[in-house]
């Protein structure tokens, strides 16, 4: 009976790793990061929020907690925020800008650009760097660390340096 | 010129007054109740008062412009909860943004039959009654537009049957071509002289100087005191109703529900007394014949 059961084990451990295999050897090679997408800045400025968008603000700011997810080489932190939402049922919508070659995400569960006052939207953190350009132009690296962050305050609230840039003084 | 309904024989300032109200409440209320109590009224009267035109209109004039609207607005707004399923781009489509988009085919839909009505009703010399004194040049200018389409069209017939005597021997692609350009060529001549005809002759009677006065076959009446007192208090409530949120209905980031309180349905009601004033007009006066005449 023993013998019957590792048996079969070794049987569904050799096809198990025969699948990921295959699946590895679809497009480049597969990679493991974390990604997480929060909007926690927004619950201290709830009162710029109009009431119908209150109840998208999960009770902790957590719109996805940080999670591993499977990456393919080559692939940018956009394409990994597309699969993702996909495939945890997360409204999001993008806009293809030529000019910077790169995806803009206007919105994330349906929270928007501009819509927690003129400052707000949608900011990306690699590793806690946030890069001053596109999303579709971060490649990947394995082990990278993608946090999406809502902001109020074009970045100062979350810790990007690029705001003392942007605003005047 | 013969009135088309009771509503027609009133005073042009309560039709205008009335299409001001329903154009304007219509072309901005998004709530579904509003928009069907518009569409209906407004099919119903269009229909009434345009017959068979009125019907051929609502079908295959403002459906085509419904479904549009609800194609188009899904391809171009991903905004809402309910994801149905990816567009190739990668942005979502929801279900939220289809229902946004037959909500504005239907107020698209209302407006252009409101204005179908409003041609019928307001007719070119009831607008100059009204802003001849106070805007001469604009409004000859608008009711001259209103009305170059029609004459136009019965114009361009003419043209095309006199035209076919003349050159009906020429066959083939390019002939068409030819008999075309000549048409269309006599009919911008025909267009630019008869507006400038229209001018001189405008202005030789002195239209638009400060001591002229004009004959009008319209009077105040008492009815029509009582219909503008009744259009007045509507729109009065109706605004008010606006600005206390009562048409609010919110399609994004979810379609809202609403509850049947007592305000939001005395709002509807009002405006649905108001869309079908002509209506009920309409139909008392035809009461109102159909017993005098079972009376003789």
């Amino acid at each position: 009976m023993k013998t019957v059961k590792t048996a079969a084990a070794a049987l569904a451990a050799i096809i198990l790793s025969f699948l990921i295999c295959s699946c590895a050897g679809k497009g480049g090679e597969a990679r493991k990061c974390t990604v997480s997408i929060t909007c926690e800045t927004i619950l201290d400025n709830m009162d710029k929020l109009s009431d119908e968008k209150k109840e998208l603000v999960p009770e902790d700011g957590v719109i996805l907690a940080e999670t591993e997810a499977v990456f393919y080489e080559g692939e940018s932190v956009f394409d990994l925020l597309l699969r993702v939402c996909k495939e945890k049922n997360i409204h999001m919508e993008f806009e293809n800008t030529p000019v910077y070659n790169s995806a803009y995400i206007e919105g994330i569960n349906n929270l928007y650009e501009f819509d927690c006052g003129s400052l707000s939207g949608w900011m990306y953190s690699v590793n806690g760097d946030f890069p001053n350009y596109g999303c579709s132009n971060y490649s990947l690296k394995e082990g990278d660390a993608v946090k999406w962050v809502y902001t109020c305050d074009l970045g100062a609230d979350v810790g990007a340096g690029m705001s003392e840039q942007g605003r005047d003084k | 010129m013969r009135n088309k309904d009771a509503f027609s024989s009133c005073h042009p300032l309560v039709n205008f007054l009335f299409f001001g109200l329903t154009i304007g409440f219509s072309s901005f209320v998004m709530h579904p109740v509003s928009l069907l109590i518009s569409l209906i009224c407004a099919a119903v009267y269009n229909i009434y008062l345009n017959g068979r035109r009125g019907a051929y209109l609502s079908v295959f004039f403002m459906l085509p412009v419904l479904l549009l609207t609800a194609l188009v607005n899904p391809a171009f707004n991903h905004r809402g909860q309910t994801v149905i399923t990816y567009l190739p781009g990668g942005n979502p489509l929801t279900l939220e943004s289809v229902i946004y988009g037959v909500a504005a085919g239907v107020l698209l839909a209302c407006v252009i039959c409101w204005f179908a009505c409003f041609n019928a009703v307001m007719t070119s010399d009831k607008f100059l009654y009204l802003f001849g004194r106070i805007l001469p040049s604009l409004s000859l200018l608008i009711s001259m537009t209103l009305r170059f389409i029609p004459r136009f069209r019965v114009q361009l017939r003419q043209v095309k049957d006199a035209r076919s005597f003349i050159d009906g021997g020429r066959k083939g692609l390019f002939g068409k071509i030819r008999r075309a350009a000549t048409v269309v060529s006599v009919m911008i001549t025909w267009a630019l002289e008869n507006g400038i005809h229209t001018a001189d002759s405008m202005k030789g009677r002195g239209y638009g100087l400060p001591h002229r006065t004009s004959f009008s076959v319209y009077r105040f009446e008492r009815r029509d005191a009582f219909a503008l007192l009744w259009l007045l208090c509507c729109g009065a409530y109706l605004i008010a109703g606006a600005l206390r949120g009562g048409f609010y209905f919110g399609y994004y980031p979810r379609v809202s529900s609403f509850s049947p309180d007592p305000y939001f349905i005395s709002v509807q009601a009002v405006y649905l007394a108001l869309c079908a004033t002509p209506l009920t007009l309409d139909h008392s006066e035809d009461l109102k014949w159909k017993k005098l005449r079972s009376a003789l």
